[in-house]
């Protein structure tokens, strides 16, 4: 396992910073989490912190050196963390439990595994590309999405900062999982509160991210993003790393079953949908190859024929 | 603007070594004509065209290909290759045969075996009702055969249908049209659709998303709303429409005087919507079919219920 890693946290022009990051590695496998406390609860810092501190313990506690099962793992972690926050909660009589956002992943076997809930984003870039990131779970975020208001109007939506899923609170997490998503030398994996991302134009991070180093493009974003936000700008943190190893090198012949999603049919069904956008250019089929087919076939014809 | 259908090329063009006689039919994918090689044998030439991306004109034997359709257009040739790849390795007397295959006006040709007689639509049109159950159990024993021997080579038809099953003179059915087999290039080349018809086509067909869950069990389906077209003489409702509203008649409550129970039970079985419940492969609706005595398994009561289970895990 080989990658660069940056990570830095910002409490932008507010007085406390509620955002919270981590990441931990064993020799073969590694966790990055961010946290994001909602400032309109109260202790939303404190929910962020029990959040990060108990994935990455229970991570800790089962990599050894490999998880055996990441998305368990994953889904594990972020409904007990959700779980000990309102013990936190309970055991202290808080009129209502603390909330924060959360988003965490792990690689390994170059594959990485994603899952999160609230608008605290991951962003899997290759070459400059977005490979995939997560959907907020926000309804103005959805809105925009299914067109209704323009990306525009949702940066002064009333209701931009509200958000249906996270640990804490009085309802269970909504936690979206990612599927599988192979790694290839140079992938970035970026993880990042929404005072990094709500500020910044759609293309402007997987841009920053092309060069691939993350060392210098972090603290670059992190800067250009506390600066478009203003005499308001809020905590912005992020991880990011660039991963050095190539899933295809050692996998040849085994990809498919490898890059096999848990539920292989809502995954390959996303698969299909790309491929039918078929913005790449379909292979050429030559003379040659055309001449090459009808000699094949007339060859099994003879051989076939009594 | 919906493409236009193509023009055939004309009777007496001297193609290769063969000499066109007349078209015997036309697809959107392809033209099917009957010709005569050098010792006037009679065989089926088909020709690869595409009408969405290939236009011929009157007069002209090379079709117009607009430059955006060039690529897509070879693209579809693979299809084309991958039925006559297939087929070429199949050589069974329930099975079209093929006998060359060649490049000419910028497209391409497949020849094959030309049998004299009808097709079973044509046969079901003419006997409306009148089809007994000893021809259809005949028709049918003969043609699983040959379907058996397609599925061996890893190969779906997927356009079984009664007027893709040739009745020779003789009385033994042939498959034909192989052109909607192995349609797995379709999926990301929207220019040519995947083509199925209704009334005959599976359920699952009709999603192309979900192409993994086609099988043996897709084509079994179509041979059961075949045979259930023998004793109809009309095609069964479409299985899109039956997943939304089911308003098919079970054969054995339709024909109950008229059909054995085995037969009308094993017709019912082929068309079940869920693929599972149906004949998993040819080989076991052979044995349905030949075994008169033996009724269809139905569903258990816990058979039921862990299906019930293993579609809500998924």
């Amino acid at each position: 396992m080989k990658f660069t890693i940056y990570q830095e946290s910002r409490p932008g022009k507010r007085p406390t910073n509620e955002d919270r990051i981590a990441y931990s590695y064993s020799r073969e496998s590694l966790l990055m989490v961010v946290a994001d406390g909602m400032g309109g609860h109260l202790h939303g810092e404190v929910a962020a912190q029990i959040a990060v501190q108990y994935i990455t313990e229970a991570f800790q506690r089962e990599a050894h050196p490999l998880l055996k099962d990441p998305f368990l793992f994953l889904s594990g972690a972020l409904n007990n963390a959700h779980h000990a926050i309102l013990d936190y909660a309970a055991d202290r009589f808080l009129p209502e439990a603390p909330r924060t956002t959360c988003v965490a992943c792990i690689v390994q076997d170059s594959i990485a595994y994603w899952a999160h809930a609230g608008d605290s984003r991951l962003y899997a870039i290759r070459g400059g590309r977005v490979l995939g990131v997560t959907r907020d779970h926000s309804r103005v975020q959805r809105m925009v999405e299914d067109g209704l208001i323009t990306a525009e109007a949702a940066v002064h939506h009333p209701a931009r900062n509200r958000i249906f899923s996270c640990l804490g609170g009085t309802n269970a997490p909504q936690v979206d999982f990612s599927k599988k998503t192979p790694l290839m030398t140079g992938d970035v994996i970026l993880l990042c509160t929404d005072g990094v991302w709500g500020p910044l134009p759609s293309d402007v991070i997987p841009r920053a991210m092309s060069t691939g180093n993350v060392l210098q493009a972090t603290p670059a974003l992190l800067n250009q993003a506390e600066a478009r936000g203003g005499e308001n700008a809020d905590n912005l943190s992020m991880i990011a790393i660039r991963w050095e190893d190539n899933y295809a090198e050692d996998t040849i012949g085994s990809v498919s079953t490898k890059t096999m999603p848990i539920d292989s049919f809502t995954t390959q069904m996303e698969a299909f949908a790309k491929a039918r956008k078929g913005t790449q250019p379909l292979p050429n089929l030559s003379d040659e190859d055309i001449e090459r087919a009808i000699q094949e076939i007339n060859a099994a014809i003879r051989k076939y024929s009594k | 603007m919906p493409p236009q259908a193509n023009v055939p090329l004309p009777p007496g063009y001297q193609l290769d070594e063969y000499r066109i006689e007349r078209q015997l039919s036309l697809g959107g994918f392809s033209i099917v004509y009957l010709a005569f090689d050098k010792e006037d044998t009679p065989v089926a030439i088909k020709e690869y065209l595409p009408n969405s991306l290939a236009l011929r004109s009157q007069g002209d034997a090379l079709p117009s290909i607009a430059e955006e359709n060039v690529a897509t257009f070879r693209y579809g040739m693979k299809c084309f290759f991958e039925e006559g790849r297939a087929l070429a390795k199949i050589s069974h007397p329930n099975v079209v045969r093929v006998q060359n295959f060649f490049r000419a006006n910028e497209t391409v040709y497949m020849v094959m075996h030309y049998e004299r007689g009808r097709t079973l639509q044509e046969h079901i049109q003419k006997h409306k009702g009148e089809i007994r159950e000893s021809f259809i159990r005949a028709i049918f024993a003969r043609l699983l055969n040959g379907l058996r021997e397609v599925h061996t080579h890893k190969l779906l038809h997927l356009d079984i249908k009664p007027s893709n099953i040739y009745l020779r003179n003789d009385g033994t059915p042939v498959l034909i049209d192989f052109g909607a087999a192995r349609q797995t290039l379709s999926l990301d080349t929207p220019l040519l659709k995947p083509m199925y018809t209704p009334g005959f086509a599976a359920p699952e067909q009709y999603n192309n998303t979900r192409r993994e869950l086609l099988g043996p069990w897709t084509d079994i389906y179509s041979v059961g709303a075949s045979m259930y077209a023998c004793m109809a003489a009309a095609a069964p409702q479409a299985a899109d429409q039956r997943l939304e509203r089911d308003q098919l008649a079970a054969a054995v409550k339709r024909w109950p005087e008229k059909y054995s129970k085995q037969l009308l039970e094993t017709v019912d079985w082929c068309m079940r919507l869920n693929y599972l419940e149906r004949p998993q492969s040819v080989f076991a609706l052979q044995k349905a079919l030949a075994d008169k005595a033996r009724s269809v398994p139905r569903p258990t009561f816990l058979g039921g219920l862990r299906k019930r289970v293993r579609d809500l895990i998924k």
